[in-house]
């Protein structure tokens, strides 16, 4: 990567951060990664290249409910931010087909749901 | 697409019965039906909705209304108003602030912590463009004045006042180092920050090394972190990439390097002259102060060091103004603090809230309560260096004096709740036993000291002490505290001085009585078989590793106490509840 100046930074905070498009966001810090995160995170990205969703597939840290833990966050158009909690292998495939696909919600694993931002 | 579709979320926020959830969401979903109103909504069912104790909540989708103590009886009210229309059931309304700030974990679980494009977008080496294109070092160090950030490490000095004197002191070169050693057990608030947000801390030690006009920092970090360690070091790479770190830093003519030292595991080498002298190659044992290292630290040139949380705070700071971070906050005591609560509460995890909270608010509206509902008995804070917080101070607001006048310390940020099924003594045991492993030797009051009290407590739950051991033990504390060395021996008492000011009553019943209520100390407990409950199938004779059991089955089984070494095998593999345990 090039050396960055100043005007670069002002250029890069203004354009703030891309959450365009649908995307799914795994917590992948040591909390998460040792209630099974890992898993969660390669099979969310195989199995939405099975089923050829748009969706992208991104790491973040802890978000401070480790009880929940793994924790998954998903952004999807036309559907709240919602954090998934104690996901494994089987509610990761439940997120894929119902809220990413057929949008709706999954039942009994949300922890928090964020009220929608405008597009 | 289905956007105008509204969404109802239901949630149980008592201890999650998901069967009494179930049955609410079944008549839900038929009312729903009743009124022909199932294309229109989604019903969901959550787990949490950041409510806790309420019975049923109902939270209705885009409009964010959130009803409690919703009965089965109130379904009916609440479609008619905000399903099909938009009003709202004002008796069944629930509001609240939400408790929780984000400060240091502003971009935790936000941002891809290996990308550094993603904290820039987030705001991220902002503060380190402001200070390079127009705030001079001395500038830099009023506006964290104006903030009145303390530091997160354990003792919270003022951090303006150690940049300044650090600035202030001759030496030809300084140095910063972030204190990233965390070794109080239960705490890793800073380890999900470098995990999580790598660059904040980055960002924050830059800062320091200008503020204070060092050349070059080290970031100090306890070698089980292996994650935590990889993602350092990973942003580090980035930042000399882009010319955040290096030579003429943003074109200007601040150079600044960063290196990282692993600390080997040893708690002491997190006190600041030990972990100077690990990170000099030498043995990481800690010396005497003065001269504090803001005179002659590493390399004896002078040095800042500070904690990973305080510096997460740096660049907010340096952003958004030392006087809007120290809108929140007590008098004393500014911005936010990390906890990691863990123990007997509902949802153990970290939490960023305001300092002067109470530890009420706390444990019940974010930690959601106790684990099924028990008692609560006490929170320990400040890990081996605290003290317990027994309940009936649970209304006190947290910040370092109150925390200090209660006899324990804000500490790093652990946060340990406890309910009866926890024995005071042996808490006290937990805590001291730690220091005592840990102490590094070099002083007599540290290592002689905390090896007697241990003893002591070993016998009170034994059941063998005296109430003059009490007494010996407060003796013994109050010499650790005058003469030890460094924090880790004139505190390391501090867990038994806390449970004795406030439990004395379960030291003296231990002591007195032989007894433990907690049902904790082995030693002071007594089996014996329930007759009346007994089938005499001979399971715990079978199972008894020491013959202790004896009888037969006409006349029925009984323990031999002199026999029995308390092991609880017999009360484990009991199928009918006939053991009594005392
Ligand atoms: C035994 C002992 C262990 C310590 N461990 C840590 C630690 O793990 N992390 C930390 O930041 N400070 C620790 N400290 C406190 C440091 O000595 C020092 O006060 C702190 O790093 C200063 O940073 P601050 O001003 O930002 O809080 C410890 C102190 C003692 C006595
Ligand atoms: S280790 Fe510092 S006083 Fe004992």
């Amino acid at each position: 990567m090039a050396k960055l100046t100043p005007k670069d930074i002002d250029s890069k905070i203004a354009a703030g951060l891309d959450e365009s498009g649908d995307w799914i966001k795994v917590g992948m810090s040591t909390c998460g990664m040792a209630a099974g995160a890992g898993e969660v995170f390669s099979t969310l990205q195989q199995e939405a290249k099975k089923r050829n969703l748009e969706v992208r597939i991104k790491k973040c840290g802890c978000q401070g409910m480790c009880y929940a833990e793994p924790l998954v966050e998903v952004h999807c158009a036309g559907l709240p931010d919602v954090v998934y909690g104690r996901v494994d292998k089987e509610t990761a495939i439940k997120i894929l087909e119902k809220h990413i696909s057929a949008k709706t919600l999954v039942n009994d694993n949300i922890y928090e749901v964020r009220t929608r931002r405008q597009a | 697409m289905e956007t105008d579709r509204k969404i109802i979320l239901l949630a149980d926020t008592e201890q999650s019965q998901q069967d009494k959830l179930r049955d609410f969401y079944t008549s839900f979903a038929n009312q729903i039906k009743d009124k022909g109103l199932e294309d229109a909504v989604s019903l969901v069912r959550a787990s949490d909705i950041g409510i806790y104790g309420k019975g049923f909540a109902v939270k209705i989708l885009p409009r964010g209304i959130v009803y409690t103590g919703v009965k089965e009886s109130d379904i009916g009210a609440i479609i008619d108003a905000s399903v099909k229309g938009q009003g709202t059931v004002e008796r069944l309304l629930f509001s609240e602030e939400p408790k929780q700030i984000r400060i240091v974990l502003r971009n935790c679980g936000v941002i891809d912590p290996e990308s550094i494009d993603e904290y820039i977008a987030c705001r991220g080496y902002g503060a380190l463009k402001k200070i390079l294109s127009g705030m001079n070092p001395a500038g830099v160090i009023e506006e964290m004045k104006k903030s009145g950030l303390r530091g997160r490490g354990g003792a919270g000095y003022p951090t303006w006042m150690k940049w300044k004197f650090t600035r202030e002191s001759q030496g030809d070169r300084k140095y910063v180092i972030c204190n990233a050693d965390e070794g109080d057990p239960g705490a890793y608030m800073d380890r999900s920050v470098l995990e999580g947000d790598p660059h904040s801390v980055i960002e924050g030690l830059i800062i320091a090394g200008y503020a204070i006009g060092a050349g070059m920092g080290y970031m100090y970090i306890r070698a089980e972190y292996p994650l935590a360690v990889e993602r350092v070091k990973k942003a580090i790479g980035q930042a000399y990439e882009c010319g955040l770190l290096g030579k003429n830093i943003l074109g200007t003519d601040f150079s600044f390097d960063i290196d990282i030292r692993l600390g080997a595991g040893a708690f002491v080498c997190g006190e600041e002259t030990a972990l100077i002298a690990s990170i000099e190659g030498k043995r990481g044992t800690p010396r005497p102060r003065p001269p504090y290292p803001s005179v002659s630290g590493l390399w004896c040139k002078p040095t800042a060091i500070n904690n990973v949380e305080t510096l997460a705070n740096v660049p907010y700071i340096i952003m958004e103004g030392g006087d809007k971070f120290a809108l929140i906050g007590t008098e004393k005591s500014k911005g936010t603090k990390v906890f990691a609560l863990t123990g007997k509460v509902r949802n153990s995890g970290l939490v960023e809230v305001p300092m002067g909270i109470t530890l009420r608010e706390i444990v019940f509206d974010i930690g959601g309560g106790m684990l099924g509902d028990k008692p609560i008995k006490a929170v320990q804070t400040g890990g081996p260096s605290g003290g317990v917080i027994p309940v009936d101070q649970l209304d006190t607001p947290v910040d370092y004096e109150n925390l200090q006048k209660l006899g324990s310390i804000m500490g790093s940020g652990g946060m340990i709740v406890m309910d009866e099924s926890d024995c005071i003594v042996d808490i006290a045991k937990f805590y001291l036993g730690f220091c005592v492993e840990e102490s590094c030797g070099k002083c007599a009051p540290c290592r002689i000291g905390g090896y007697q009290m241990l003893n002591l407590l070993n016998g009170i739950a034994e059941g063998s002490g005296s109430l003059e051991d009490l007494d010996k033990l407060r003796r013994v504390a109050l010499a650790m505290q005058r003469a030890s060395l460094c924090a880790l021996g004139q505190t390391a008492a501090n867990p038994v001085m806390s449970t004795l000011r406030y439990f004395e009553q379960e030291y003296r019943e231990h002591i007195v009585n032989r007894k433990c209520r907690s049902h904790k100390c082995r030693s002071l407990m007594t089996y014996s078989i329930i007759q009346d409950k007994c089938k005499r199938c001979r399971v715990c004779v079978i199972n008894c590793p020491v013959n202790a059991i004896e009888g037969d089955r006409e006349k029925g089984f009984f323990i031999d106490v002199s026999k029995c070494v308390k092991c609880g095998k017999c009360f484990e593999v009991c199928k009918f509840q006939a053991i009594a345990k005392e």
